[in-house]
């Protein structure tokens, strides 16, 4: 080491940096400089890793002294936009920045909150699956006092997230993501859930302890990514026929075993398998209550399906009276009709869908289907229960996890239904061991996922789909995306305008959507921790789109791909620079499940840089200098900044006239926390948050698992037949026709209450031929991408220390291809190749390997970088430019699958 | 007694590199100089494929390499374990990093940062000049055991005493104890799990373990691979398979060059100084090669002003004996020249013979090495250093006419020589054949052979015997001699910067992950021939 330092402490923090997060750790000051990230062991008791920080965190020093950062507000000179223009930026005060952008947003606001096309005139757009919340202060408030914000063009959302699994998740078991209870399951099956570099530490350390105690994963994706090397057994399939195997594996289960070595107990009660089919597809229903019937073998009658005591009938034909209630009301009456159970509709369903159809769809031996499926049955437990806290509950330790590419786009459905179907035909959907919902973003209120467990239609949960009916369906889209207008699932949270079709907004740009408003840009534009221009799907269209709007404020760390076109660059604090206290615990994304939940505070661990500025002092300054200070400190009192200042018994909220310093909001913030966890005991602020670092309080273990709540409320999970769907569906086809808008019955077709199997490698390979007229045979590879855990999120693509650490991990900057294919082709490991789809193209270098498919190319992460200092320089190629934005490949939710045909040249030998 | 050591449980690791980072913030290690660091190995062939994640770093060997080589005494390992390295005399030779099969040895020569040449805040802050030009490696944290131990911790169980890595590792991978301590986490764990130590057979006595998971009481997959098909194929082996080792250059091959030409001349010349003294400017030659051969190392080591540290470990270093030997090479050879006393210059010739052996056994000590570290390496050496000087001597002849009689003595030696070394040739082949070596090495062995054989062997054999035979030949002999001594330069030049593979890494089995047997081993980039079919 060198010189002893003169002076050493140690600062408690987090890092948020990805969705898996937060990860509680400390950094290590030497005379007042950050040197090292060190995991917080006075959380080891707390925290569901022991207080371990994931190697993204390791990142944060570097972070903050990176010699590129942007330290000074900057403003553009060239008033030209784009890749090719240089923006003659040049430093400028923060007085002058700032009143440049008030001045944009006082005339914006003069013009009228919203524009001639009823879309907001103030846009903003954040990444990180909403991981900038955690750093953004109380940017929140100011957005909250501001009005209509659009927040609807993408930096990645459909495409690189769990888009399909977000909706479906909701709707079926309040699972924004999903997760298996990994600590009690036995048996896994995990269709590319890349858990071991998504899960963050919560999600690695669960999955090692799971390994060393015999659980069982069963790995299915085309390469052996890092997750299938950690597994038992890797089946390498084709992509995105997964929906195959799962059919077939619900074949399996229906077909080729007897019924009872299911749970009936769980399908009759708990779920809608024994509802009365009619023959138009909709439930038989009472005449009179509307409620969907059952037949009841004891009785030997059809009776609604909440009275007590019955013996529902899951097989069999049964002639019974009542009413079908289709879209816009649309009644049916029969009398003396033949029904038959949904659960009988399922078995016929799936007749058809055996290993043996499968087998050459996956390319995937039928044997191997058959036995995944039947140790899937084999170690479900059915009838065995476990007690948590004090509650007997069921106890089925068999899961099935789902993997970006897989659960988002064309398929996603499919995929998403089959597996919650699995797991519901086992009993094992939300009990101890088996597949749960991890946190909610759609429902409401969000605080923990029993709170939004409300009684809906039918006996199902309560679900806040985008209203379809013809008097109360969003004609004119409030945002870009058309998100309320299209996609009656993504509801209307805070935080469903970053789901959505977020590339129709990128899209509307260009194009003209039929019979909707013509798109305008934004008169602003706010960009924080996220480039799209990068991580969005064909980033050249995002970027010329971008390269028209008027005015864009970038929050900036260094230069990069998107403030390439800004007016305005404003160098905010980095992680380890700014203050805010953050929600933790309870159960959150990927395998956030705590025993605890509470508070955590990002401390400044250093000064900040340059002319950096906490985020709370730019959006305070912001609201001052758009005279929306009251309704900020107002906004921050209500909760924006994570918590209400007040509650019984205590009151820390802020003056709303004044504009109030950064330690003094954090302080309120700090008190209403204390006072939160303590029912109003305890106030301690700012100042012992900062001794301590985070302060929780124990969480029920009991709230892991949805279906004591369920079952509390007498409702049940809404499978296996989409009912409300299929109306919902039908219903949405009336509005958009009415309005003269067919191009989005692609998309309808998608609500079915049976998933049929279509052939989605023929739907890909048919839309990139037509649209761009070529021979698809031309481009025989499919190209996907992976995770890293390394930098996804992260934003740290600029950091030397990460890329050297992921060097290490195989893949990484390369064109990840399979030895065979690569002589087949004269390619050779570490060859420059170019690999270009029907949309454009990229070039790196190859990496062989054996574990991936021959058909099948990978790129790891997002790079092909041409701003970013130090990532420009890699040469690491990325699939990002090569995917196309389409309709044809738009899925009813409102995304697609990252994954494309390609055909690779090659460019010259290794070096 | 307390012995430290790493636990590695290969069926929880998944190669997230969390310890890597964690360790070049406790360490302040320069960029690409990884103490700790975990490989990403693959094995197999599409379908049936492993990949598994190893973390590696030094080993703290029992009978670690480093130490035994190094002539400073910089490397030194502690009663409990620890492998350590004095900065302050290390002389950054880089012949522990030659030595260590782990690759887990680094030199760092100028400052090097992150962002190129201007250090961050954090890096001006640790920069440690102590670090330049000598050797570095994982020292288990060796301050944090040493303070948590004087403040009544346990390493391994408070993380204050406890290596950063483990402390780090996220997937509870890494454990870290007293191996002593029969109730240790680490004596607990390698007790009750299957375990295995990288490079067992290298005899070092690693203290760094690996736990592998085998359980084989869950039914195989239905499609059980073919035996054939798990023998690890070589496809992705980068990082993994033997690397030519970059510590010791042309200027450490300059060294061998140099000495052993130098010392088989003055051999050589000694030999001829039986029969009648050669010129002086042959034995003024012999030492200037051995001299020029030192002057080139010196060129190469870390810290050149230190260089009389080279001294201080007679006990166990080659390098140190080569030293000490040079130390009389030099007074005697100028003494027997300056008085042409053929009992001195026999001195100096049999001091020159022990500098050469010093040599040879300077390479069989590397023993991360496996071109180096065979014992049938030595021979080689020794012939072709003799066969060199002997051809050197004939070579130079032409221009300084020694007396016939010399010349006929110092030829009748090379045709011995030549054959000799072509013997010792086949037999260091045979030995690596039998051992195994690295399919590199073997490559660049085979690429050289032709040299040995035909400018070697093949053109001086017939000229030497054929000079000894009738005097027609004599004025022939220096372009036997010569292609003799190219011959030699030339294989040496190639075991040292072109055939010199390191050890590689390698795994006793791969492990079972949850569910199903632990893999075969895999030891990527290695090749066993049989004897008979090594190509000559």
């Amino acid at each position: 080491m060198g010189a002893k330092p003169r002076t050493e402490r140690t600062v408690s923090t987090y890092c948020y940096q990805c969705v898996a997060g937060p990860d509680l750790l400390q950094v290590r000051l030497e005379d007042g400089v950050a040197t090292e990230v060190r995991p917080n062991f006075d959380a080891a008791d707390v925290h569901p890793a022991g207080g371990k920080a994931c190697v993204k965190a390791f990142g944060l020093v570097q972070k903050a002294y990176n010699p590129h950062r942007i330290l000074r507000p900057m403003k553009r000179t060239n008033p030209k936009k784009g890749r090719n223009e240089d923006p003659g930026f040049v430093p400028i005060s923060w007085d002058e920045a700032l009143d440049l952008i008030a001045a944009k947003l006082q005339a914006a606001r003069a013009a009228g909150l919203t524009d001639e096309a009823g879309y907001p005139r103030v846009a903003a757009s954040f990444g990180g699956g909403g991981t900038p919340t955690a750093y953004m202060g109380t940017l929140p408030a100011f957005l909250a006092a501001w009005g209509p914000v659009d927040m609807s063009f993408g930096s990645g959302q459909g495409v690189k997230c769990y888009h399909s699994e977000h909706l479906y998740g909701e709707l079926w078991h309040r699972a924004f993501t999903v997760s298996p209870d990994t600590p009690l399951c036995e048996y896994l099956v995990s269709f590319g859930a890349n858990v071991e570099a998504s899960g963050g530490v919560c999600g690695v350390k669960r999955h090692a302890d799971a390994r060393k105690r015999g659980m069982k994963r069963v790995q299915i994706e085309p390469h052996l990514s890092v997750t299938g090397a950690c597994s038992a057994e890797w089946i390498p399939i084709k992509p995105k026929t997964d929906a195959a195997f799962m059919f077939a594996m619900i074949h399996v289960l229906l077909h080729e075993h007897a019924r009872e070595f299911l749970d009936g107990v769980f399908l009759k009660r708990h779920t809608s398998s024994p509802y009365l089919i009619g023959p138009h597809g909709y439930f038989l229903r009472d005449a009179g209550t509307r409620k969907p019937l059952v037949w009841d073998l004891a009785a030997g009658r059809a009776v609604a399906f909440d009275v007590p005591g019955t013996d529902p009938a899951l097989d069999g034909e049964f002639t019974a009276d009542g009413i079908e209630v289709g879209p816009d009301r649309e009644t049916w009456s029969h009398a003396g009709v033949r029904v038959r159970p949904a659960f009988a509709h399922l078995v016929t369903h799936v007749k058809d869908y055996s290993p043996e159809w499968a087998a050459p769809i996956c390319d995937v031996p039928a044997a191997t289907i058959r036995r995944v499926a039947n140790e899937f049955l084999d170690h479900a437990r059915i009838g065995e229960t476990i007690t948590i806290e004090g509650r007997e509950l069921p106890f089925r330790p068999v899961a099935i996890s789902l993997g970006k590419t897989v659960n988002n786009g064309w398929g996603g459905y499919e995929c998403c239904w089959a597996r919650t179907l699995l797991a519901c035909l086992v009993g094992a959907l939300e009990v101890p061991g088996g597949t749960l919902g991890t946190t909610v973003r759609l429902n409401r209120p969000a605080d923990n996922r029993w709170s939004s467990v409300t009684p809906g239609p039918d006996g199902f949960m309560h679900y806040p789909m985008n209203p379809t009916e013809k008097e109360t369906w969003v004609s004119r889209p409030p945002v870009r995306s058309a998100h309320r207008t299209l996609v009656p699932l993504v509801a209307n949270s805070a935080w469903s305008q970053a789901l959505g079709p977020t590339h129709l907004a990128w899209m509307m740009q260009g194009e003209d959507f039929e019979h909707l408003p013509q798109a305008t840009p934004p008169d602003v534009w706010f960009v924080y921790r996220t480039n799209p221009a990068i991580s969005f799907w064909d980033t050249e269209a995002v970027g010329a789109a971008m390269a028209r709007f008027p005015f864009v404020v970038c929050f900036a760390y260094t230069r990069d791909e998107t403030n390439h076109v800004a007016d305005v660059l404003l160098p905010d604090c980095t992680d380890l620079e700014g203050l805010q206290l953050l929600r933790i615990g309870g159960t959150k994304y990927v395998e956030q499940f705590w025993d605890h939940q509470g508070f955590a505070l990002r401390d400044q661990a250093v000064p900040a840089q340059g002319e950096a500025r906490d985020f709370t002092w730019i959006a305070t300054e912001l609201a001052h200098r758009t005279g929306l200070l009251a309704p900020y400190n107002e906004a921050i009192n209500r909760g924006a900044a994570g918590i209400r200042l007040s509650g019984e018994g205590y009151d820390f909220s802020l003056a709303p006239a004044q504009a109030h310093g950064v330690e003094e909001i954090w302080d309120a913030v700090c008190r209403a926390a204390s006072a939160e966890l303590t029912d109003g005991a305890e106030s301690q602020g700012l100042a012992w948050f900062r001794e301590h670092g985070f302060r929780v309080k124990p969480f029920p273990r009991l709230q892991w698992y949805l279906y004591p709540r369920v079952v509390e409320q007498g409702l049940r999970f809404e499978l296996p037949y989409q009912e409300r769907l299929t109306r919902i569906g039908h219903e949405l086809g009336h509005r958009l026709h009415e309005q003269g808008i067919t191009w989005w019955d692609r998309q309808l077709e998608e609500y079915e209450p049976l998933p049929k199997w279509r052939d989605l490698a023929g739907l890909w390979e048919d839309a990139l031929a037509r649209h761009f007229s070529v021979r698809i045979e031309d481009y025989p590879f499919w190209l996907i991408t992976a995770r890293s855990m390394q930098y996804s999120w992260g934003g740290n693509v600029g950091l030397q220390m990460i890329r050297e650490v992921a060097d290490n991990v195989a893949g990484h900057g390369s064109v990840v291809m399979n030895a065979a294919a690569a002589a087949r082709l004269g390619i050779g490991d570490g060859d420059l190749v170019e690999v270009r789809s029907p949309l454009n193209h990229t070039q790196g270098r190859v990496m062989v390997c054996e574990g991936i498919r021959p058909d099948t190319l990978l790129m790891i992460g997002q790079f092909d970088h041409w701003a970013t200092p130090f990532a420009k320089d890699l040469g690491a190629p990325s699939m990002n430019a090569l995917v196309p934005m389409m309709l044809e490949l738009t899925d009813a939710t409102g995304s697609s699958a990252d994954l494309v045909k390609v055909k690779i040249t090659p460019m010259g030998r290794a070096a | 007694m307390t012995r430290w050591a790493m636990v590695a449980d290969l069926e929880r690791c998944v190669g997230c590199q969390t310890c890597t980072a964690a360790c070049k913030h406790a360490n302040a290690t320069s960029p690409a100089v990884q103490w700790r660091k975990v490989l990403d190995i693959e094995a197999g062939s599409y379908p049936e494929v492993s990949r598994t994640f190893v973390p590696v770093g030094c080993q703290h060997c029992a009978d670690p390499p480093c130490l035994d080589v190094c002539p400073s005494t910089a490397t030194r390992k502690r009663a409990d374990g620890i492998v350590t390295i004095d900065y302050d005399i290390c002389i950054g030779c880089a012949y522990c990093a030659v030595a260590c099969p782990y690759q887990a040895r680094f030199k760092v020569d100028a400052p090097r940062f992150a962002y190129g040449e201007v250090a961050t805040r954090n890096e001006v802050e640790r920069f440690d000049p102590d670090r330049l030009g000598v050797a570095q490696k994982c020292t288990f944290c060796v301050e944090r055991i040493d303070a948590g131990l004087a403040g009544g911790l346990v390493p391994g169980m408070d993380p204050a005493a406890t290596p950063a890595c483990a402390n780090a590792c996220i997937a509870s991978a890494l454990h870290f104890g007293d191996l002593d301590d029969p109730e240790s986490n680490v004596s607990r764990l390698l007790r009750e799990q299957r375990h295995f130590r990288m490079h067992e057979e290298l005899g070092t006595g690693p203290g760094f373990y690996y736990l592998y998971a085998d359980r084989t009481s869950d039914p195989a997959p239905e499609a059980a691979a073919d035996p054939a098909s798990q023998t690890p194929a070589p496809t992705r082996a980068k990082g993994i398979a033997p690397a030519l080792q970059s510590h010791w250059d042309w200027r450490a091959a300059g060294n061998f060059m140099g000495g052993g030409a130098g010392t088989g001349l003055l051999v050589a010349f000694g030999l001829a100084s039986l029969v009648a003294m050669p010129h002086r400017l042959i034995g003024l030659a012999a030492l200037a090669l051995v001299a020029t051969g030192l002057f080139l190392v010196w060129l190469e080591i870390g810290r050149p002003w230190r260089f009389l540290n080279v001294l201080r470990h007679p006990q166990r270093s080659w390098m140190t004996r080569e030293a000490l030997v040079a130390a009389f090479l030099f007074p005697l050879g100028a003494l027997g020249l300056w008085y042409g006393h053929p009992a001195l210059v026999g001195a100096a010739a049999i001091t020159g013979l022990g500098f050469l052996y010093c040599q040879a056994r300077i390479l069989t000590a590397a023993r991360g090495i496996p071109a180096w570290r065979v014992p049938a390496i030595v021979p080689l050496i020794v012939s072709t250093g003799l066969a060199e000087g002997a051809g050197l001597f004939l070579a130079l002849g032409a221009l300084l006419q020694p007396p016939a009689a010399a010349t006929t003595l110092v030829a009748g030696a090379l045709l011995a020589l030549v054959v000799l070394r072509a013997l010792a040739w086949l037999g260091y082949r045979a030995a690596l054949a039998r051992d195994g070596a690295p399919t590199a090495t073997l490559d660049a062995l085979g690429r050289v052979s032709p040299w040995l054989w035909l400018p070697g062997t093949a053109l001086p054999v017939p000229i030497l015997a054929a000079g000894l035979v009738t005097a027609d030949f004599v004025p022939w002999l220096w372009l036997g001699g010569l292609a003799a001594f190219a011959a030699g330069w030339v294989l040496k030049l190639v075991l040292i910067t072109r055939a010199a593979f390191n050890q590689g890494f390698a795994l006793a089995h791969t492990p079972a992950r949850g569910a199903g047997p632990a893999g075969p081993p895999v030891k990527p980039g290695w090749t066993f021939r049989p004897a008979a079919v090594v190509p000559h």
